[in-house]
């Protein structure tokens, strides 16, 4: 694989790894293979997915509606069929939803720069062949950078988990330390300390294993015991630090709760455990206005210490899937496009 | 596209005041400019300087202005008449905003031409000064408008106090912008709280890190390939994250060849008060870490700065058969007030040095003319775009955006602000960073169509709005709207050989 293009590159098109693709003239790019197999560009995928959402989504689509709703010639039952599979097992929230969503997020600017090779200045000049395989190439490698782009975007982003899990333990660290007497005068600065609280829990899964309580002499037995539990929340948590625009899936079952300073994991099921130790664990009403974070990271107060703000009750995963509020305005031309696949997505976490 | 840099009341319409704030709880413009005006002998002031008196005049009065009303806001053009009625309280918070917005444009233009002139006029620069304080706030329930204005009094305020001093602080700059909020000994501690959760949020809301860090990288990746050992001089790592996209993508070439060697070397600092999230030894052995995750090979130096942060090429340890880089990151969140000898001296290195590829980011400015003047509105203009382009994106999340302007684009306008101030004419005649380096001697390298592929794409994770502009073949400018923001070049030493192997 390459990872590189070099800018001057000469346009030959190195077939022994693809196959031979031409173009119909239904505009579908079709393999010369033996078994002549569908290339689901950018493009044709597109037009899928708006059909899809015509017809309601992917659980209500069916090959054969899709088919009369694209009108692609040469579009055979047998191709929609298996795509509109994949298409829905891509909707499944796993480990890989994030990738999907950053292609998504990138789609309409991909399919912009796949309209401008065409024309290119690097078409001028060329007969029909050559312009069709230098298409080929940049589609390539802008499919190439897309991946690649992907890659690069959750790479950041786990290197920022490591930041902020440094960062927590830090702050957790030091003020075990002091205690939560000290930190009466904490309510003004609240507002900035209680940005580092909703900070840690939003992104990263691996802060659900940190599960930390102020003065915890009782800290590594809980954690010991509830660490089977708060792994399952691992599942629904979608790292991906990314852009506001593209669907963020931030899991707000879990959010830390400022103990004065110290902050703390705490997960819905696992409210009853908790109850008895509530010496240990406080809440601090006031930081919840003033905090930007909730903002963008939409987390649910979760309050402990008999008092509730209501959302205890969320159902597991309702909270967790949703699409983020803060997303960005996009102009209203692409919107629809963009998300409608991905409200379909929360609708089947929830009934998974 | 240049933006025209005329300090008329032109350059002031083209401000974008976005319609999507709540209404201030300020609201007492019109009434108290008035009551100071009798206090003030405003001819002992703006004698002979007719524009600035006009100006002067046109705020005292609060009638419609003398100049032209700008087109596009044509809610504002008559700002006395909507200010008494309350019919359209929507139509009207707008009008009223805009309005607003364009008095304290107006405010701050003046005190801003009040300070490069004698002291008498320093003298109504402060009380400018002291009626923009009233008329702002930092708060996150104001408008795009008031905040920025905040900042912005924040910056002159500092200018006219004598701040401009020839080697401003950080800390100095916390105590004018903070200082009402922050009265602590261990704010220093808050504020890394702070800071890390804005670098989050800056990261999430907006293309400004990423763009600067993948095209930088991408660049990298191009230069480097099939190289055994690479070596990259960072000027300012703060906290590594450029490179943990770097590592991936060098790492996760497991077809062919084994990648190569990676060696970073940061500068270190030996100044103090600075704000940092993590010293530079924490970054490397989060580097060497995430490295080892990766199954990348890794090693990473560091080199210390002199106290006055001149960087000297001998100081460097330098392999055999490596290909050198220098990566220069000046945008944001990078603190805007590195000496510029210090980045000289990063940049002069390049020529001595012969690198691979040196690597910049920077922020785009306008022309600069009109002296401070001049650059002071430039540079309202720029951070108005800032400002403007995080609401668009995040019009509900005035809180978070609060955050970010705090820690990251107050200190930036403040000590941008006082660079012009002090250096002046020096600055003018510099230009861009880049421009130096071609000055310098260094030749441009293409910027690749998979990086600008690549940016487009990333925009696109973003909301509308943004865009990637090709400003000569090796350079890629992300825009917001129409207004340049920062940019991206690739250069190389002309005579560049590397040590072969």
């Amino acid at each position: 694989m390459e990872r590189m293009f070099p800018p001057k590159k000469p346009s030959t098109m190195n077939s022994h790894d693809r196959p031979m693709c031409v173009q119909g003239d239904s505009g579908l790019v079709l393999t010369t293979d033996p078994k002549p197999r569908l290339r689901w560009t950018v493009e044709l995928h597109e037009r899928f997915v708006d059909a899809v959402a015509q017809l309601g989504g992917p659980d209500k689509a069916t090959p054969k509606t899709i088919m009369r709703v694209m009108g692609v010639k040469g579009l055979t039952l047998y191709h929609l069929k298996s795509h509109l599979q994949k298409f829905r097992l891509g909707k499944q929230p796993h480990k890989d939803f994030n990738e999907h969503s950053i292609k998504e997020g990138m789609r309409a600017s991909a399919l912009e720069l796949q309209r401008n090779i065409g024309s290119s200045s690097a078409m001028i000049g060329r007969n029909m062949n050559e312009m069709q395989m230098e298409v080929q190439r940049r589609l390539h490698e802008q499919l190439e950078v897309q991946k690649n782009l992907q890659l690069r975007i959750e790479a950041q982003g786990k290197y920022m988990q490591s930041i902020l899990e440094k960062a927590y333990h830090t702050l957790a660290g030091e003020n075990m330390g002091t205690g939560m007497k000290g930190m009466g005068g904490g309510q003004g600065s609240s507002s900035d300390m209680g940005v580092m609280k909703e900070f840690c829990s939003l992104n990263y899964p691996s802060f659900q294993d940190l599960n930390l309580y102020g003065g915890g002499e009782n800290l590594e037995g809980f954690m010991a015991s509830n660490t089977e539990s708060v792994f399952e929340g691992k599942k629904r948590i979608c790292s991906y630090s990314g852009s506001g625009k593209s669907p963020l899936i931030w899991s707000d079952d879990l959010r830390l709760q400022d103990l004065g300073t110290t902050s703390s994991c705490i997960s819905p099921e696992e409210e009853d455990p908790f109850k008895g130790d509530h010496n240990k664990v406080q809440i601090s009403a006031p930081s919840m206005d003033s905090d930007p974070m909730s903002e963008i990271y939409d987390t649910k107060p979760l309050m402990v210490h008999g008092e509730s703000v209501g959302n205890n009750s969320h159902k597991k995963f309702e909270g967790s899937m949703k699409l983020e509020k803060p997303s960005p305005q996009r102009s209203p031309l692409q919107p629809e496009r963009n998300n409608s696949p991905m409200i379909n997505a929360t609708s089947m976490a929830q009934v998974n | 596209m240049e933006i025209d840099m005329d300090p008329d009341m032109d350059v002031i319409h083209n401000l974008h005041f976005s319609r999507h704030t709540t209404p201030s709880s300020d609201d007492d413009y019109g009434c108290n400019w008035n009551h100071w005006s009798p206090l003030v002998n405003w001819d002992a002031f703006t004698g002979s300087h007719d524009d600035f008196h006009n100006l002067i005049d046109s705020i005292v009065s609060d009638g419609p202005a003398e100049y032209p009303s700008p087109d596009d806001h044509a809610a504002s053009n008559s700002p006395s008449a909507s200010i008494t009625e309350q019919d359209d309280e929507d139509e009207e918070t707008a009008a009223a905003d805009d309005s607003k917005g364009l008095r304290l444009v107006h405010l701050l233009m003046a005190a801003a031409e009040a300070l490069t002139g004698t002291t008498k006029s320093r003298e109504l620069a402060r009380v400018i000064l002291v009626r923009l304080k009233d008329l702002v706030s930092h708060a996150s329930h104001g408008s795009n408008m008031e905040r920025l204005a905040a900042y912005f009094t924040d910056a002159l305020r500092g200018l006219l106090e004598g701040a401009g001093g020839a080697h401003n602080h950080s800390k100095h700059h916390y105590n004018i912008t903070y200082g009402s909020h922050h009265p602590r000994d261990d704010h220093h501690h808050h504020h890394q709280n702070d800071t890390l959760a804005a670098f989050q949020l800056l990261q999430d809301m907006s293309p400004y890190i990423k763009f600067g860090h993948f095209t930088a990288n991408q660049a990298i990746l191009e230069a480097v390939v099939h190289e055994r050992r690479v070596h990259i001089v960072d000027y300012d790592i703060m906290e590594g994250v450029q490179w943990a996209s770097l590592m991936q993508a060098l790492a996760s070439d497991k077809t062919g060849p084994p990648g190569p060697h990676l060696r970073i070397t940061a500068l270190s600092r030996t100044g103090t008060g600075r704000r940092s999230i993590a010293t530079v030894q924490e970054t490397g052995r989060r580097l060497t870490a995430f490295a080892a995750s990766l199954g990348q090979p890794f090693t990473f130096h560091q080199c210390r700065l002199d106290p006055d942060e001149t960087f000297k090429p001998s100081s460097l340890k330098l392999v055999r058969g490596e290909a050198l880089v220098l990566n220069c990151m000046l945008n944001l969140p990078h603190l805007s007030y590195r000496a510029p000898d210090s980045i000289a001296s990063f940049l002069s290195g390049a020529k001595e040095l012969k690198p691979r590829l040196v690597t910049l980011v920077e922020e785009e400015v306008g022309s600069s003319v009109g002296g401070f003047v001049g650059r002071f509105m430039d540079s309202l203009h720029h951070y108005s775009a800032v400002f403007d382009s995080l609401e668009a994106g995040f019009p509900m999340q005035g809180r978070a955006r609060a955050l970010v302007e705090r820690v990251f684009l107050g200190p930036r306008i403040v000590g941008s602000l006082a660079r012009v101030y002090r250096t002046g004419e020096e600055v003018e005649e510099r230009g861009s960073w880049g421009e130096w380096l071609g000055a310098a001697g260094l030749r441009g390298v293409p910027m690749s169509f998979a990086n600008h592929c690549q940016a487009k794409l990333l925009l696109g994770l973003f909301n509308d709005g943004y865009r990637v502009e090709e400003l000569g073949p090796n350079k890629l400018v992300l825009d917001w709207k129409s207004r340049r923001l920062l940019s991206a070049s690739l250069w190389t030493s002309s005579s560049s050989s590397s040590d072969s192997h």
